[in-house]
């Protein structure tokens, strides 16, 4: 019984191990030789030239900051405008959810903002906040720490990337809560505050959680886009974009496998988490 | 017309709950108008066990529903005695989704007391008595999902026994569990009843299970709901199925339920 379990296991697991270990050697292998044998560094560098800049995450570029230096700006932001977004998404949505009213009046102007680009407020944006840091915002000067490369600009519109799918995802989770529960909670004597903090929310929950995962996603995506358009001068999409214009592909694509290292971790972690938050999902 | 009688007129003394002539209609998904229930009559004694048998179907639940105070009727008298309120003294166990998923057993258990703003301490100690009452100490800290499904149902007997009802309505509690589990899951309900002397209005498709358990059982027609008969079961606890006086009353149960079938 044991053996056939772990036969079968083996059996699942090779397509696993292959596309872990093998396939992606295979595609660095094939790289360096490519690179190796066209030898213009310049649009196409080997593998060991992008790995030498990874290794060297401190090294700076020109005037620019190093790797990790605008790795960090771009994180601190992300952290940043997802948690406003995260908080803002949760309660319009928990309160356009329970509440007819709330959603009836509110669902237009949500419905019609949704569809629009993150992007596409980046100028306006630009010329409403200038390039106000969130130091300013509390009436700080330069404070000469990372904090000052946190423009209200750049936290509006992540904002925006984080706000809608949190925003419709909490509601959906709300909307969709088993009238039993609530039933069950008005048997047991919650009142109409006590449902909602302890049956809607715990039951929106799942949705929450997927909502978060699909908004901070989308803020990797957002942060990277808006730092590459003129007027950013710092985070991990600017050097990309700065690197590029001095030739410098080793680097483009060093950042460009941080970008997508990052990305793939916060969706991990975000998934992660949800096995931990709501364990009981799918099996009710 | 619509009649706002729950908690309105009192039953009278040593009732529970009275019913006279209630009438329920709905709205189906199709739009046109079905009677849940016509014309339902009957009473309840306080301290009483009455189970009530009959097809499955939603006629059953409305009629908890509205005793429970969860939904309204059209016309009819609905009293219950003056200390029953839904939320305090009026206990429910539902068919289905009696847990809450994402709560542990005793924090579940614990659910209604915290409601009520009774200290941890308190709840817990209480919730920790109940569960070692219906034989789940061990489970405190499991999920409902990794709970088999008499566990989950002795778990949410314990629920709603934590905020001492003075009435138990119970929707085919032990629908969804084996026969032997059921057996169980009976032998507890009814010692758990006798200790504590809670009226029970319990309903269920299975005769032996009617029997078995109630002081009465009414026997009810789904579509539209109403009470066809109704049989004192007069026979000591713990009650043994295979015993004549119980194999007539299976009988006489079972034609009357066929009454409706023809």
């Amino acid at each position: 019984m044991l053996k056939v379990k772990q036969i079968n296991r083996k059996a699942r697991d090779w397509p696993k191990i292959f596309g872990w270990i093998f396939l992606p050697a295979l595609l660095v292998v094939v790289w360096q030789v490519v690179a190796g044998w066209l030898n213009q560094p310049w649009i196409f560098p080997t593998a060991t030239r992008v790995t030498d800049q990874l290794i060297h995450p401190l090294r700076e570029h020109y005037a620019s900051g190093s790797l990790l230096s605008n790795t960090l700006v771009s994180l601190l932001r992300v952290v940043i405008g997802f948690t406003a977004a995260a908080v803002a998404g949760v309660s319009l949505g928990l309160v356009m959810g329970v509440s007819r009213t709330f959603r009836g009046l509110l669902e237009p102007l949500t419905e019609f903002l949704r569809p629009l680009c993150p992007i596409a407020w980046l100028p306006f944006a630009i010329v409403v906040f200038k390039l106000k840091s969130l130091p300013q915002l509390l009436g700080l000067d330069y404070t000469r720490t990372i904090f000052d490369e946190v423009q209200l600009g750049m936290i509006f519109v992540l904002f925006m990337g984080g706000f809608f799918p949190i925003l419709t995802n909490t509601l959906d989770g709300v909307a969709g809560v088993r009238r039993n529960y609530l039933s069950l909670a008005r048997v047991l004597g919650a009142n109409r505050r006590q449902s909602f903090f302890h049956v809607y929310l715990p039951a929106a929950m799942p949705m929450i959680l997927t909502g978060f995962r699909q908004g901070i996603g989308l803020c990797w995506f957002v942060i990277i886009a808006a730092e590459m358009m003129t007027g950013s001068d710092s985070g991990i999409g600017y050097l990309l974009m700065y690197a590029s214009d001095q030739s410098a592909m080793d680097v483009v694509i060093a950042a460009m496998v941080i970008i997508g290292s990052i990305g793939a971790l916060l969706n991990f972690t975000m998934l992660r988490s949800m096995r931990i938050f709501v364990r009981w999902q799918g099996k009710e | 017309m619509r009649t706002e009688t729950v908690n309105g007129v009192l039953a009278k003394p040593g009732m529970a709950v009275e019913l006279k002539g209630v009438h329920k209609r709905y709205l189906s998904d199709s739009g046109t108008e079905v009677d849940a229930l016509t014309e339902v009559d009957f009473t309840v004694k306080k301290g009483e066990f009455v189970t009530m048998i009959g097809a499955t179907g939603c006629g059953k639940t409305t009629l908890l529903n509205i005793i429970a105070g969860l939904e309204t009727v059209e016309s009819g008298e609905v009293r219950l005695a003056a200390d029953l309120r839904l939320g305090q003294t009026i206990a429910y166990v539902f068919q289905h989704y009696t847990l809450f998923p994402w709560r542990s057993v005793l924090d579940n258990v614990t659910f209604g007391l915290r409601m009520h703003g009774v200290g941890r301490r308190a709840r817990n100690k209480k919730a920790r008595e109940l569960l070692s009452q219906v034989g789940l100490s061990e489970f405190e800290n499991s999920y409902p999902h990794e709970l088999s499904g008499g566990m989950r149902q002795r778990a949410a007997i314990a629920q709603t026994l934590a905020l001492q009802p003075k009435l138990l309505l119970m929707d085919e509690p032990f629908g969804a569990v084996d026969d032997s589990t059921r057996r169980d899951l009976q032998r507890m309900l009814t010692d758990l009843w006798q200790q504590n002397k809670t009226t029970i209005l319990f309903v269920t498709h299975n005769v032996d299970e009617a029997l078995l358990m109630g002081d009465r059982v009414l026997v009810f027609r789904e579509r539209p709901g109403k009470i066809l008969g109704e049989f004192e079961i007069d026979l000591p606890r713990p009650r043994n199925r295979v015993n004549i006086a119980f194999t007539e009353l299976f009988i006489k149960v079972r034609q009357t339920l066929s009454v409706d079938l023809d």
